[in-house]
């Protein structure tokens, strides 16, 4: 049970912390109170297709723009029922040359990411195991991060607040389902002009960025005398409002997003180190709207420990 | 249990504090109907720039208001207005009774539609827009810089010289408003003296209507049924009968038709050359300096943008080559390394205010340029000293014939020098903008805004320093963007004032001041 506990953590980094990029959002599991969980990710991810509307094109200007993040996050048990999730992700953005555009990449710290998840239902029933949980998150810019400078951008540079309803089966052969949905409310991000065409002129310096529906389906299996848990997941965004990325245009964060990924992660726990965890994960973005076809790959250390006795 | 409420409170909370804090953006500028600093009761002797004087456009003299066919016009108002629907009452509230500025918004609105650059075919090649062919692919027209700034002087011109006649004619024939002689009537706007005959918002709103259509030929439609509502809410306004408007509408169509004849013919059809002619500028101006500009994108464009807008007729300037700026620094020259410096020193510590200036004046692909902004600070004058509709399009003209001069003369250096971007000239060079499908020197930006800016100075000197600050700060914005030397902005700027006095030179002496 206890090393399950780290890949609650990983599963839930990316819920509020950056949506493109994310691993699954959400699990079932608990850490229990006065423990704590350290994560350091890396995640390379990158994109040389991009859905402008719903049209899949290159575009020679940006060429395959990369984009690099290194998160730190830390769990903390509160009670048995109640875990905080903390972190900021440092993130890395550029073309690889040649490109028409010569524009320049950004790094920099993201966004700020809380959460807190709730337990409410945790039974045994006579062919597994059912579980019902909650997820409250809140996440908004740390730096003055330009979310108008697309697709470079560190993130869309909006405060966020999530609702999760997470629901797990898991059966007694340690192989299990999970599905989440998530309301995702994003509020305005302010921009470096005062005008923009969004279906019609905007006299602001902020943007609406579109609210989203975020929903997660996963199969997975603990292995290995439960030092290794695999799942595959299927991941999707779609934005409530927003317009189209225009031809031959840069996006921005106006958009409507849809996006439909598949992905394969893998977590090990050392069994000779207590607490020590290693992860690897895989995601491609298999369909989209004003998207980018990003395929991304992480790896990750957690280490898991009391924080009081 | 007692933790699960809890919880659903913090949710509960979080919620409406978040959400109350949604509001609407605002996509036009909202003010309301206001009075007027003045009535320019002798505007109709104002010289006008298409035409001789106001008097040259014909409309037949007005029946009286005591006729029988003027009676019956006004109780046919006074019926429309007692039907009047919510839909109306919002439409009126919208014009207002200066919609010279509503009408340059929706000019400005159509640039940021159409300002979108043709992407690549998958051979490589680039498809122009085709007037010929305007639903494209690509649609015409694409709304760059200089199509920008012509479309608006001829909009701004067209309106100018129709509202000249119309004021002609209002204080010759003095018909005065129906609300003015009918205390039952509840006019919606702020009330005035001027008289209503010929309406002078039919002729705007016929004047933009049959340029934006020429300039836009896709939103034929659109424009259509926005002139409908417009005239509509003239009658509904409680100002204007409909024979006030059917006149309007005549200056209008008159006023613009002369318009875009001249539009037909100032060499804007030629402004965006075929390749062996491009060469042929380039080759020339290799052999003058031993430099050339070169498109960097891949794949490659072979033409730059409008080559030959530097030939287009000027509208108060007789002789481009008159404005052109001196020589710029030849390519090793100790004053372009200096430059080369402070450009890399810009790219490689990209302050918050300097990346802030280098976005808030990009106006760049899918916005309405930098003539648009232009107009916008325009705007915003013309409400705050509350301009009347001839002021206001009289602003406009001169502004945008300076805006569009500029644009001519920039475009002339541009060809004439043909002088490379930074990205070409410093090795592994990169921006934080986009660099333009033209040369470098000088920069359009500058040349635009310091254009923009003089005229603003002369109309309005009690924001002179503001203007002359902002088109100094929006010519940098080029450079801190790593897209133009510091010569482009500074020579821009030059140039751009001096191109601007030309057109002031005429504004002193056509009687308004």
């Amino acid at each position: 049970m206890k090393k399950s506990l780290f890949n609650l953590i990983v599963l839930n980094f990316l819920i509020f912390f950056s949506a493109a990029h994310g691993q699954t959002p959400s699990d079932e599991l608990m850490m229990p109170a006065k423990d704590a969980c350290i994560l350091l990710n890396y995640e390379f991810g990158g994109f040389e297709e991009y859905w402008e509307g719903s049209t899949l094109r290159d575009n020679e200007t940006v060429a395959k723009v990369n984009r690099t993040t290194i998160l730190p996050m830390v769990a903390i048990g509160i009670f048995d029922k109640l875990n905080l999730y903390v972190g900021v992700p440092y993130i890395i953005t550029e073309s690889t040359d040649p490109n028409g555009g010569k524009y320049k990449g950004v790094q920099g710290y993201q966004d700020l990411g809380l959460a807190l998840k709730y337990q409410f239902i945790n039974e045994e029933i006579s062919s597994g195991e059912f579980s019902v949980l909650g997820t409250v998150g809140f996440s908004t810019p740390i730096t003055n991060y330009l979310s108008d400078y697309m697709p470079y951008s560190l993130g869309f540079g909006a405060p966020e607040l999530s609702y999760r309803g997470i629901f797990q089966y898991k059966m007694k052969s340690n192989i299990y389902f999970r599905t989440s949905l998530a309301y995702l409310w994003r509020g305005y991000t302010e921009i470096e002009r005062d005008y923009y065409y969004n279906n019609g002129s905007y006299y602001s310096s902020f943007m609406d960025v579109p609210n989203a529906w975020n929903f997660e389906g996963v199969i997975g299996a603990w292995l290995m005398d439960n030092s290794l848990r695999m799942e595959l997941n299927y991941w999707s965004l779609k934005s409530t409002s927003g317009d189209n990325i225009r031809a031959y245009n840069a996006p921005q964060p106006t958009n409507k997003v849809e996006m439909e990924r598949v992905g394969l992660f893998v977590h090990y726990f050392v069994p000779s180190v207590e607490g020590l965890g290693f992860l690897a994960y895989h995601n491609r973005v298999v369909n989209g709207l004003n998207a980018p076809k990003m395929n991304s790959t992480g790896l990750g250390i957690t280490y898991q420990f009391k924080f009081i006795k | 249990m007692k933790r699960q409420l809890s919880n659903i409170a913090l949710i509960l909370i979080a919620t409406i504090f978040f959400t109350s804090c949604e509001k609407d953006l605002p996509t036009y500028l909202e003010y309301d109907s206001y009075a007027f600093s003045g009535n320019d009761e002798t505007g109709g002797t104002w010289n006008p720039i298409l035409i001789n004087s106001g008097a040259d456009l014909i409309i037949a003299a007005p029946n009286a208001v005591s006729s029988s066919e003027y009676q019956a016009e006004l109780a046919d108002m006074k019926e429309a207005m007692g039907q009047i629907s919510d839909k109306q009452k919002n439409a009126v509230a919208y014009w207002t009774n200066n919609s010279v500025n509503r009408w340059n918004e929706i000019a400005l609105e159509l640039a940021a539609k159409y300002n979108l650059i043709p992407g690549p075919n998958p051979d490589g090649t680039y498809t122009l827009p085709n007037p010929a062919n305007p639903a494209g692919p690509p649609p015409f027209p694409f709304a760059h810089p200089p199509y920008a700034s012509r479309a608006f002087a001829y909009l701004s011109v067209a309106q100018f010289d129709g509202l000249i006649s119309a004021w002609y004619y209002k204080y010759t024939y003095n018909r005065p408003a129906p609300y003015q002689q009918d205390e039952s009537i509840n006019y919606a706007y702020v009330p005035n003296d001027i008289p209503s005959y010929p309406s002078d918002a039919a002729v705007v709103a016929t004047v933009a209507k049959e340029i934006l259509t020429a300039m836009f030929p896709l939103e034929a439609t659109y424009l259509e049924n926005l002139k409908t509502e417009h005239l509509e809410s003239l009658i509904l306004s409680g100002g204007n009968v409909a024979s006030d408007v059917t006149a309007g509408e005549k200056i209008g169509r008159d006023i613009s038709a002369l318009a875009l004849a001249r539009a037909a013919t100032d060499g804007m059809k030629k402004a965006q050359v075929p390749k062996p002619v491009s060469d042929s500028i380039k080759n020339a101006a290799y052999a003058r300096f031993g430099w050339q500009w070169d498109n960097l994108e891949i794949p490659p464009r072979p033409v730059g943008l409008t080559p030959l807008f530097g030939n287009v007729k000027m509208w108060n300037v007789a002789n481009v080559a008159d404005t052109r700026p001196i020589i710029p620094p030849s390519m090793d020259s100790a004053e372009l390394l200096i430059d080369i410096d402070i450009l890399k020193d810009y790219a490689a510590n990209v302050t918050e205010e300097r990346r802030r200036i280098a976005n808030f004046w990009q106006d760049g692909l899918g916005t309405y340029t930098p003539p648009g902004h232009w107009n916008r600070f325009a705007k915003e004058f013309i409400v705050k000293y509350r301009m009347n509709p001839l002021r206001a399009a009289r602003t406009f003209a001169y502004m945008n014939m300076a805006i569009m001069d500029g644009g001519i003369s920039c475009w002339d250096a541009k060809y004439y020098y043909h002088y490379p971007r930074p990205i070409q000239r410093i090795e592994g060079f990169q921006t934080i903008l986009g660099t333009p499908n033209f040369p470098s020197f000088t920069s359009g930006h500058s040349v635009f805004s310091a254009a923009g800016a003089e005229v603003l100075a002369y109309i309005f000197p009690q924001e002179e320093a503001l203007v002359n600050q902002w088109a100094e700060e929006a010519a940098m914005s080029r450079v801190y963007g790593g897209i133009h030397w510091t010569f482009d902005a500074t020579l821009g700027t030059k140039q751009g004032r001096d191109v601007a006095r030309y057109t002031i030179d005429v504004a002193r002496a056509d009687g308004a001041d």
